[in-house]
């Protein structure tokens, strides 16, 4: 946009000036072209695909919303079990998700794959698919695989946290110091005292940081997991919902929200105590 | 902490003691939080009655399952017309989704961020609530509100897909908010520029160019969730993921993952090439 950005040449303000407008156009047309996406998108999806007439109006939205507040608080007692077995589903979770991610960081790190031209596209597929299957499909094949429980939604909190954890960690991997690692090499340290000595101790705090984030969004994860099958907080919501109990509903989301509010306390917590 | 230390090598001369990192009171409240989690790691393994075996053994299972169930996908099933349709609502409620969800949470990460909020009483706390609980609940739960009070259909998706975008994008603007050059701020302020005018001249100047590139992220993640929003009555191709599963029609169910899996890897990409190109104009 600066003057000194302009291309130099023998007409200097003349070419300028073209550039400036060459570049206004292209702006217009790029404002131009997304408005119109945007206002076709609205069209297709809220005008003509919304059946205004069953919703019935204002007063119609209004029914329902009030029901939504009626808060049955005859629940409250009956959350407390389910919230901790989302809580626990939520930490099983992320540590088995950390003990599968641990190979696929292992694969994916640059400097300390086994095998560059295998292993490693293999560790970064495995990471961008384990962050591309949404929880819910995870959760579908393991009810698939093992039937229903909690483990699946364990099993599905952790691959979806396969991905995040070992990303970071191969990050940190990479952009470890080498010198401890050549010094260990010097020494005459096989490849697993480089790893435990040279390795680990400078990504670990990192790494716990991680985990203790992961863990947060993995309560808001499992929170979900009982609309396809597992237990928790989820499934008292279904059937709050199957039963058209709107009040105990918008209870059982307080529920899920005070518990979040609880873990984003002790993640801040424990954070601070690692780093 | 050192006089301590020097009046212990004072008092007790002569004692060799074995170097370790942690000192008495921090090493044993170590020791206890670790002692803690794994008590709670070992109670939640029996409450919940989960086999271990049965941890490894999901994954052979799994595969196989995929082998002889889902293996020959329906690929048919995916080049239908009316399921190509679907595809095409699911990327517009996320495009949809995605632009409200920034548009909201621009003004929220404002009031949300600490250093240049309008008031620290009463605009900070309201903003980081309603970015937080937007944030906690998740997106699935959101569609199940919305088409309980809107009915069926995509403006309940791209509702919830908005509060998903506005939880998720309200953070990151909030935290790229707070850590700007507070210059520009302090001397717009000093002439007596009103919070809007701060706003517009001193900060938006600075973050632009990271907005844009979350505003793209927001986006893909937004896409990510689209594709399951339907499972649960919002629109878009989830729907036709609901029925196949309840009809244990596998095969279809494979070339519908398949097809998520693409298109996802397919809007990463996209995603990752737009911010890069936007992150060399800073």
């Amino acid at each position: 946009m600066s003057i000194t950005a302009a291309p130099v040449s023998a007409h200097g303000f003349d070419a300028y000036l073209a550039h400036k407008r060459r570049r206004r156009i292209n702006n217009w047309l790029l404002v131009a072209c997304s408005v119109a996406l945007l206002a076709w998108c609205f069209w297709d999806t809220i005008m003509f695909d919304t059946d205004w007439q069953r919703m019935g109006g204002a007063l119609g939205i209004g029914g329902t919303l009030e029901r939504f507040l009626l808060i049955d608080w005859s629940l409250l007692p009956k959350l407390l079990v389910p919230a901790l077995e989302t809580l626990m589903m939520a930490t099983l979770g992320t540590i088995l998700g950390c003990v599968f991610s641990l190979p696929v960081a292992w694969f994916g790190a640059a400097n300390v794959t086994p095998s560059k031209y295998f292993f490693y596209p293999l560790g970064r597929f495995l990471m961008v698919l384990s962050r591309s299957i949404h929880e819910i499909i995870w959760a579908l094949l393991f009810v698939g695989a093992v039937g229903l429980g909690a483990l699946p939604g364990i099993l599905a909190v952790a691959m979806r946290s396969v991905g995040f954890i070992s990303k970071i960690t191969a990050e940190a991997i990479e952009n470890i110091d080498p010198k401890p690692v050549e010094a260990i090499r010097a020494v005459g340290g096989n490849q697993f005292q480089v790893m435990y000595y040279g390795i680990v101790p400078q990504i670990l705090p990192v790494i716990i940081g991680t985990i203790i984030f992961e863990w947060d969004i993995n309560i808001r994860r499992s929170a979900i997991m009982g609309l396809v099958g597992a237990g928790g907080l989820g499934l008292v919501f279904f059937r709050q919902m199957a039963m058209f109990n709107y009040g105990g509903v918008t209870l059982v989301v307080l529920a899920v929200l005070v518990l979040i509010a609880i873990g984003e306390v002790i993640s801040h917590y424990a954070r601070k105590a690692v780093i | 902490m050192m006089q301590i230390t020097t009046t212990a090598t004072h008092s007790m001369p002569a004692v060799k003691r074995k170097w370790s990192r942690y000192r008495h009171p921090e090493s044993t409240i170590r020791f206890a939080v670790i002692l803690a989690i794994l008590a709670f790691l070992g109670y939640s393994i029996a409450y919940l009655n989960i086999d271990l075996s049965r941890i490894l053994g999901a994954f052979p299972r799994l595969v196989e399952i995929l082998a002889t169930r889902y293996f020959p996908p329906d690929l048919n099933y995916v080049s239908d017309a009316d399921f190509l349709r679907s595809v095409l609502r699911t990327l517009e409620m996320s495009l949809l989704g995605g632009f409200f969800g920034v548009v909201c949470s621009i003004p929220l990460a404002w009031l949300a961020a600490r250093n240049i909020t309008v008031s620290k009483r009463i605009a900070y706390p309201f903003g980081r609530f309603a970015i937080m609980s937007s944030r906690s609940i998740h997106e699935t739960i959101w569609t199940i509100l919305f088409v309980t009070v809107l009915g069926f259909g995509m403006l309940a998706g791209t509702l919830a897909l908005t509060v998903f975008c506005v939880g998720f994008a309200g953070k990151l603007f909030s935290d790229e908010l707070e850590a700007i050059d507070m210059g520009p701020v302090e001397a717009m302020r000093s002439v007596g520029a009103n919070p809007l005018q701060v706003f517009q001249y001193a900060v938006l100047p600075q973050v632009r160019v990271a907005f844009t590139g979350i505003a793209i992220y927001t986006w893909d993640v937004a896409f990510r969730a689209a594709t399951v929003v339907g499972f649960f009555g919002g629109g878009g191709m989830g729907w036709y993921l609901k029925r196949t599963t309840q009809q244990m029609e596998s095969t279809r169910v494979a070339a519908i993952l398949l097809l998520i899996i693409g298109l996802v890897l397919l809007a990463e990409l996209g995603s990752g090439w737009l911010r890069k190109r936007i992150g060399k104009m800073r």
